[in-house]
């Protein structure tokens, strides 16, 4: 318009854009939890390890298989969906796994394979039948839990007469898929788990996704509103079906790291944590009503359950605390992201 | 703004609180050695069994003037091991784990063998704890314990007996139930009633049913004390049955039951002993050099609790420490 | 300025729309002409959301013909409707609010950059074009970066609208878009929708405000229970017959005079 006007608008530009900017992230208030939370533990560490790379060697081996798995969860949750099988997803991959290679006397490689094919396809029935049903993901993907819980017992103990799989470190190509995924690395002294690093490539593909795709947007839009977002032309069916099926390859994926890393599997590991990776994805920004959130801090959520699951012990609490703690860091998260996005949203009253 | 702030105090305060009012966790008498850090990381749940065993480290820890780091991770074989890796890295004198898994932490376990840390296994992996780079375990055969349990049910006159499973992924269990029926006369049948301890009263009903559908079944060798008194016995007389019980493991209600006639005996594996024996292995090892057991596992166990001496047993579980 | 000369860009004959039992619409004959707005009038539960379903490609018409730009055509979805040249803003806007503008803008319509197939968001080219765009329409946004959830009524209308148009729509149908606004938002949408008639574009205003469908309209067909009950042409019709004529004249008559019976007691 006028040149009047445009001066105008330019400099409200400048003076809001930084600070608006900054608490529109979501994962903002996550990272000031992690950092509080950390230097609680750092000062109250008895072990003068927990702050350095010895003590980031030990919550990163923890926090990585939950933030690898967290991310996808927290991306569905975007979507507006949730998947309560993740967790038993990764003792069922492994078991699959460890079942193909030492009953079935598969390559590593190939069990592999054929295992992240098999959870897509669990993940493609969770999305299917959600949409087809129309009933909420949480009461299917129940479901489903219910069923791989069933079937990681029954299966094993058919086939291996106990309840885990033993003996992969017989299997063929085992050092080296060992090598990738499942070795320790050493920096400057200490070992971190190569979990570390694929936690790390994860984050910035699915933040890339999420942020800088077309099926990024629609990720926000069928969480958001998904009959507005249908009718704009949005796939969204296509792209739920989508999310359902990268969170269970990834909760596979994590299963046979685990298998890979502990060289055999219980019946019964990975269930309860479906709630870590929700907890995670909620501290870390994401809205449970879907629409809002970011993998960042679904990662930084992650982060925070391996600061707790190393400075606890590490400050000689007791650990029975654990569950007390993560039930006042959600809340607390919870609060803050609320405020924040508040926040963010009266930019403009 | 204020209450979220006063929310934000609250939370903070509550975690210094914690620290602050923890028994369990960190233990240090105003003794010699407390710079000697012993490390007891078990697959523990916090329930009635872990708990005596947990109060036996810490009593040893306290007899002995050590500070115990005491960590259960409710049967999460990569939590445990994760816990012991950091627990290398993290000054740990000398380390004491279960090994249900023993494939699981093995890996943690040699890398504190290598770091010249002590360890040993407790409670379960007797049979692999030298692979794990431990001088000894200490706790009970399960195998040793079932089949001792087994000639039990023979004197008493049983000639079936249900086997049910509280934990499907406990190796140990299983092995117990194994034991029996190597030297059981009759027929041992094993039931599945994983996750029952979280779900007394499920259990109990379909124990029940498992009685009910198989009028042969005369016995029952529950593998918990809880399992024992809430679900089989609870079980037995409301199918009319009558049932032989024999348990693992002790509770008060377990103990009451013996002395009222109602459960025959119960196997005491005297849990308290692990945790303080763990300590007391590793403190003498870090302190004079010893490397006890021979190369073998040291018993705990089992121990039978009967009739004859329930009396004595029960003031101590009353006292928690049995 | 009269549809004499002119084509009509889009033609309902005699189309009706069942669901089991319940007939929803019925034998309905609809032209709409390119570079002027069509209103189509009703009371709640006349029929106008299921026309709109069957015009936006949610439905497909149980009987009848559907004619776009001469030819005649059957819609599976909405996507084929927009592929067509037919953008509906629906009363939810169909936009999400916790979207940025921007992302609002192009939802469903994303611009790529590099090689298409990868779905690289080209950002930069988004949020300049939803600026511009908006501009164009007379909104001067600071940040388009801003959550549409933010932004007035009106605002977001013009959103929507200002989206349509940019996408090439042919036909623009609105399905009351004044509907929860006061009477300065109104103001602006309407303004709005005539600058989407400027630039040749086919509006179908669906409203049930007269005042409203008055002020901005070329045409005037009245829906009433599944049914077209009547159709104007603008220089052929006065606001009060309008209203008359969609308050059901004679019903409304009786009922004024019932009501002045009771109340004089």
């Amino acid at each position: 318009m006028s040149p009047l006007t445009t001066t105008k608008s330019d400099e409200r530009v400048q003076r809001v854009s930084f600070l608006t900017k900054a608490l529109r992230r979501p994962e903002l208030g996550a990272l000031v939890g992690a950092l509080v939370i950390f230097t609680i533990f750092a000062v109250v560490d008895t072990t003068g390890h927990f702050a350095d790379l010895q003590g980031a060697a030990g919550w990163t081996h923890f926090a990585a298989p939950i933030g690898i798995t967290a991310i996808f969860v927290a991306l569905l949750m975007i979507g507006g969906e949730f998947d309560l099988s993740s967790g038993v997803m990764v003792g069922t991959a492994g078991l699959l796994m460890g079942n193909l290679v030492s009953e079935a006397g598969m390559g590593v490689f190939p069990a592999m394979l054929i295992t992240l094919v098999f959870a897509g396809l669990v993940g493609f029935a969770n999305g299917y039948l959600v949409i087809r049903t129309g009933l909420p993901s949480f009461i299917v993907t129940l479901a489903t839990f219910f069923v791989l819980k069933g079937v990681n017992l029954a299966v094993t103990k058919l086939i291996t007469g106990t309840v885990r799989v033993d003996g992969i470190d017989k299997g063929d190509g085992f050092e080296i898929a060992r090598d990738w995924f499942a070795t320790k690395i050493d920096i400057a002294g200490a070992q971190f788990q190569v979990s570390l690093f694929w936690w790390i490539g994860f984050t910035i593909f699915a933040t890339w996704l999420l942020t800088r795709t077309a099926f990024g947007n629609w990720i926000f839009a069928s969480g958001g509103d998904a009959n507005a977002a249908r009718n704009a032309g949005v796939p969204v069916a296509r792209t739920k079906i989508t999310l359902f099926v990268m969170t269970s390859v990834a909760a596979a994926l994590v299963g046979a790291m685990t298998l890979l890393e502990l060289r055999g599997m219980q019946a019964g590991q990975g269930i309860g944590q479906e709630f870590y990776y929700i907890i995670a994805a909620a501290v870390g920004g994401t809205l449970l009503t879907g629409g809002a959130g970011s993998a960042i801090g679904a990662s930084i959520g992650a982060a925070i359950m391996g600061f707790a699951a190393i400075g606890i012990p590490y400050a000689l609490w007791d650990q029975d605390w654990v569950a007390t703690f993560l039930g006042v860091i959600l809340f607390l998260a919870v609060l803050v992201n609320t405020w924040l996005s508040k926040q963010a949203k009266g930019a403009r009253k | 703004m204020s209450w979220k702030k006063l929310a934000v105090i609250a939370a903070v305060s509550s975690l210094a609180l914690a620290g602050c009012a923890s028994t369990g966790g960190g233990t240090a008498a105003a003794g010699d050695h407390t710079d000697l850090k012993i490390c007891v990381y078990t697959h523990g749940d916090g329930g009635t069994f872990w708990s005596v065993a947990q109060k036996g480290a810490e009593a040893a820890a306290a007899d002995l003037g050590v500070t115990l780091d005491y960590q259960g991770s409710s049967n999460d074989s990569a939590k445990q091991a994760a816990t012991i890796a950091a627990g290398v890295t993290g000054g740990c004198s000398g380390i004491a784990a279960s090994a249900p898994d023993p494939a699981a932490i093995k890996d943690a376990m040699l890398a504190a063998h290598d770091a010249g840390i002590p360890t040993v296994t407790m409670n379960s992996g007797s049979s692999v704890f030298k692979d794990l780079g431990a001088f000894t375990h200490v706790g009970q055969d399960e195998i040793v314990a079932g089949q001792q349990a087994g000639l039990r049910f023979n004197d008493l006159g049983a000639t079936k007996i249900l086997c049910p499973i509280q934990e499907a992924a406990n190796v140990g269990l299983a092995d117990r139930c194994k034991g029996a029926s190597e030297t059981f006369s009759g027929e041992v049948v094993n039931f599945n009633l994983d996750g029952g301890l979280a779900d007394i009263a499920g259990s109990e009903a379909k124990i029940q049913a498992a009685l009910e559908a198989d009028p042969a079944i005369d016995g029952i060798f529950a593998l918990n004390a809880d399992i024992a008194t809430g679900a089989a016995l609870a079980a037995s007389d409301a199918a009319g049955r009558n049932a032989i019980i024999g348990t693992v493991d002790m509770s008060a209600d377990a103990l009451t039951a013996i002395k009222d006639g109602k459960m025959a005996f119960a196997i005491d594996q005297q849990q308290y002993a692990q945790g303080y024996m763990s300590v007391v292995l590793l403190y003498l090892n870090l302190t004079n050099a010893h490397e006890l057991g021979g190369g073998l596992p040291i018993y705990t166990g089992p121990g039978f609790v009967t009739s004859d001496n329930v009396d004595a047993v029960m003031a101590l579980v009353a006292a928690g420490t049995r | 300025m009269s549809a004499k000369n002119v084509n009509p860009i889009l033609e309902l004959k005699g189309v009706g729309k069942s669901f089991g039992n319940v007939v929803a619409l019925r034998d309905v004959d609809l032209s709409v002409y390119p570079g002027q707005v069509t209103c189509v009038l009703g009371d709640n539960g006349a029929g106008k959301s299921t026309l709109i379903k069957i015009l936006s490609g949610v439905h497909k018409a149980s009987e009848g013909s559907f004619t776009l730009s001469g030819e005649e055509i059957e819609f599976n979805s909405p996507r084929d409707a927009m592929a067509k040249g037919i953008a509906t803003v629906f009363q939810d806007l169909a936009t999400v609010p916790l979207m940025s503008v921007w992302r609002n803008f192009f939802l469903g319509n994303e611009p790529k950059k590099w090689w298409k197939p990868l779905g690289i968001l080209d950002m930069k080219m988004a949020k300049d074009t939803a600026k511009a765009e908006l501009l164009n329409m007379g909104i001067d946004l600071r940040d388009t970066n801003q959550a549409i959830g933010t932004l007035s009524g009106g605002e977001r209308q013009a959103v929507a609208i200002a989206r349509a148009v940019y996408f090439g729509a042919n036909v623009l149908i609105l399905d009351e878009p004044t509907s929860a606004l006061g009477v300065r938002q109104s103001g602006i949408v309407l303004k709005y929708i005539l600058a989407a008639r400027e630039r040749g574009v086919a509006v179908i205003f669906i409203t049930h405000n007269p005042h409203h469908a008055f002020l901005v309209g070329d045409h005037f067909f009245l829906l009433n229970r599944g049914r077209m009950t009547a159709s104007f042409v603008r220089e052929k019709v006065k606001l009060d017959e309008l209203i008359q004529a969609m308050a059901g004249g004679a019903e409304l008559d009786t009922l004024t005079h019932e009501i002045n019976t009771i109340r004089q007691d």
